[in-house]
């Protein structure tokens, strides 16, 4: 099991996997905005999607879980 | 005994001392997919260079029973060669020996291959592989590894100190990698830490296992402490060969010119596309890099920690150059202590080894945060200003888009020295982005008006086109020039070759105080 954390504080503005999903190490699967860029969250991990925390137009913290990999 | 017994006396002698600690050890060596230190040495090396010295060499220890088991070489092999022609001297331990634990004599032989390095002027390189410190040596061992520690200071930023840690290496034993240019780990097999997952569970009760918390890929992405992380010993060796390729043999040489094959006024209109229309929208700045560097060959150092800055070398012109980057990527590009420290430490290394700079700017600024500023990103930025305005080494500098506030200044600008400075049509450099910047500027404007959001975008528009450009900058003489993306290869080329010669100095002093 891993975690797909945000890398910085920003608002999410679009989640481009749902629960299910299969996403390997490299795939991108939200995009944060943040210092005015949009900017893409990619997995680490490989795995399938398990739970995602978060949606589009959320405010999330730096570090703070966004989506969790089985 | 005649002259033909004496020889085969020696020659077995040889045969014995390269067996170190005999077959058995040896093949576990080999089934945890593990080189040992002289099979390290015959791959690094080119064929046939080797000298080894200090063959013979045995501990003196007569407590606990070590009188009774000597066994030559006493788990290091030192000696000097050459790799691609260039001298090299090295060390490599030998884990089939005492388990490559370290020694008196053991340190003696690294002192002398390392006395030997200095005052010959060529690269050490440190083939790790050791269980620490051997016990029974009692302190005799912590004396050795001080007069090492010692020797890699005194070498530092005179000749290049490769270290490779391809084993473990624990305890105090970390120090000398620690005080080398490059650390290269090798995956699964190699680790490095102060105090093991026994000791740390006995006084703190974590639970870690050695890979967690000193491997390979723990120090490339959280400690930063190694800059390579490869998949084999193999691997590792020739990732050595690689580095040495851009240095010098001294901090006296300029590093070593390569015959280049790619065309120096190369053009490529696709550079004109690389940075988005849309200020919100992230590139890749290595496809910047890869692009304008000879045969698109870049090797990145840490490439796995503080990804929102990218360094590494390549060349112009055959010319070995460091490349410095901030990466939209990543953070969007802002610059935070890991990448700070980065950053510093790489521009520090190529000014001592006479590696011109080439450094490409996009950064919004530094990041905002609680953890940045109780972290110390007020002393871990000033080590970026510090290295670009100690840095004699010619500098030319690329802003491709953004260069705002103080991030504009420490990333290579003509106040610290830039030599030549750069800026992409899409630069944007200003103090302040526009919108907070016009929510200063007119802020009476905007409250006293009746339509406040219109007026408020409004100016920012203005502003936007007034100052997010690189004009303002160009009318300072800030920026030298602006240059079309696609040329970028040969502008590069051109200012790299004026300042090939370049000599500046510094204010003489002991030393300055760099924010540590």
């Amino acid at each position: 099991m891993s975690e797909i954390t945000a890398p910085m504080g920003g608002k999410v503005i679009d989640v481009k996997v749902k629960v299910g999903d299969s996403i390997n190490d490299g795939d991108e699967v939200l995009i944060l905005e943040a210092m005015k860029m949009e900017l893409p969250v990619v997995a680490t991990d490989s795995g399938s999607v398990k739970e995602i925390k978060c949606k589009k137009g959320d405010a999330v913290e730096a570090d703070s879980v966004l989506i969790v990999l089985g | 005994m005649n002259i033909e017994e004496k020889i085969k006396e020696l020659e077995e002698r040889n045969r014995l001392a390269e067996l170190g600690g005999g077959k058995a050890r040896i093949d576990d060596q080999h089934a945890k997919g593990k080189m040992t230190a002289r099979e390290r040495i015959e791959y690094l090396l080119d064929k046939g260079s080797f000298q080894e010295i200090d063959k013979f060499v045995v501990h003196r220890c007569h407590d606990f029973g070590m009188g009774k088991k000597k066994i030559p070489g006493d788990g290091v092999v030192t000696g000097f060669g050459t790799i691609h022609g260039r001298r090299v001297f090295l060390f490599s331990q030998d884990f089939t020996v005492f388990g490559g634990s370290l020694s008196g004599p053991f340190g003696e032989k690294v002192c002398k291959i390392m006395d030997l390095a200095l005052k010959n002027g060529a690269p050490m390189i440190g083939l790790n592989d050791s269980g620490g410190a051997r016990i029974q040596e009692g302190i005799v061992s912590l004396g050795s590894y001080g007069e090492i520690f010692k020797r890699n200071v005194l070498a530092s930023g005179v000749i290049p100190q490769i270290s490779v840690i391809m084993g473990p290496c624990a305890g105090g034993a970390v120090y000398s990698p620690a005080l080398t240019d490059f650390t290269i780990m090798v995956k699964k097999t190699s680790n490095m830490f102060i105090t093991g997952p026994q000791v740390i569970k006995a006084v703190t009760s974590e639970e870690v296992s050695p890979e967690q918390l000193g491997g390979a890929m723990t120090h490339n992405t959280r400690s930063g402490v190694a800059q390579f992380a490869e998949d084999s010993d193999q691997a590792a060796l020739e990732r050595v060969k690689e580095i040495l390729s851009y240095l010098p043999q001294n901090y006296r040489e300029k590093p070593p010119v390569a015959e280049c094959t790619d065309d120096p006024n190369r053009t490529d209109k696709s550079l004109n596309k690389v940075v988005p229309t849309n200020p919100k929208l992230p590139y890749d700045i290595k496809d910047i890099i890869h692009n304008v560097l000879d045969d698109g060959r870049f090797l990145e150092i840490h490439r796995h920690y503080a990804m929102n800055m990218v360094i590494g070398f390549g060349r112009l012109n055959g010319y070995p150059v460091g490349v410095v980057a901030n990466q939209p990527r990543f953070l969007a590009g802002c610059l935070d202590i890991n990448a700070s420290m980065k950053c510093a430490r790489f521009v520090r290394l190529c000014d001592c080894f006479n590696i011109p700079l080439v450094t490409f700017v996009d950064v919004p600024g530094f990041l905002p945060g609680v953890n940045q500023e109780y972290g110390g990103i007020i002393k871990h930025g000033a080590k970026i200003i510090y290295a670009y305005c100690e840095a004699t080494v010619p500098k030319i500098t690329v802003i491709t888009r953004k260069a705002y506030g103080g991030a504009y200044d420490v990333m290579s600008s003509k106040h610290h020295g830039g030599d030549i400075n750069y800026a992409y049509p899409t630069a944007e450099i200003a103090v302040m982005g526009p919108e907070g910047a016009v929510n200063i500027v007119f802020k009476k404007e905007i409250d006293t008006a009746e339509d406040k959001v219109g007026t408020r975008n409004r100016l920012i528009e203005e502003y936007r086109s007034n100052f997010a450009s690189p004009f303002k900058a160009a009318e300072l003489g800030y920026i030298d020039g602006i240059i079309f993306p696609e040329n970028t290869r040969p502008r590069l080329i051109d200012a790299l070759m004026m300042l090939k010669d370049k000599k500046d100095s510094i204010p003489s002093r002991r030393h300055g105080n760099i924010p540590l």
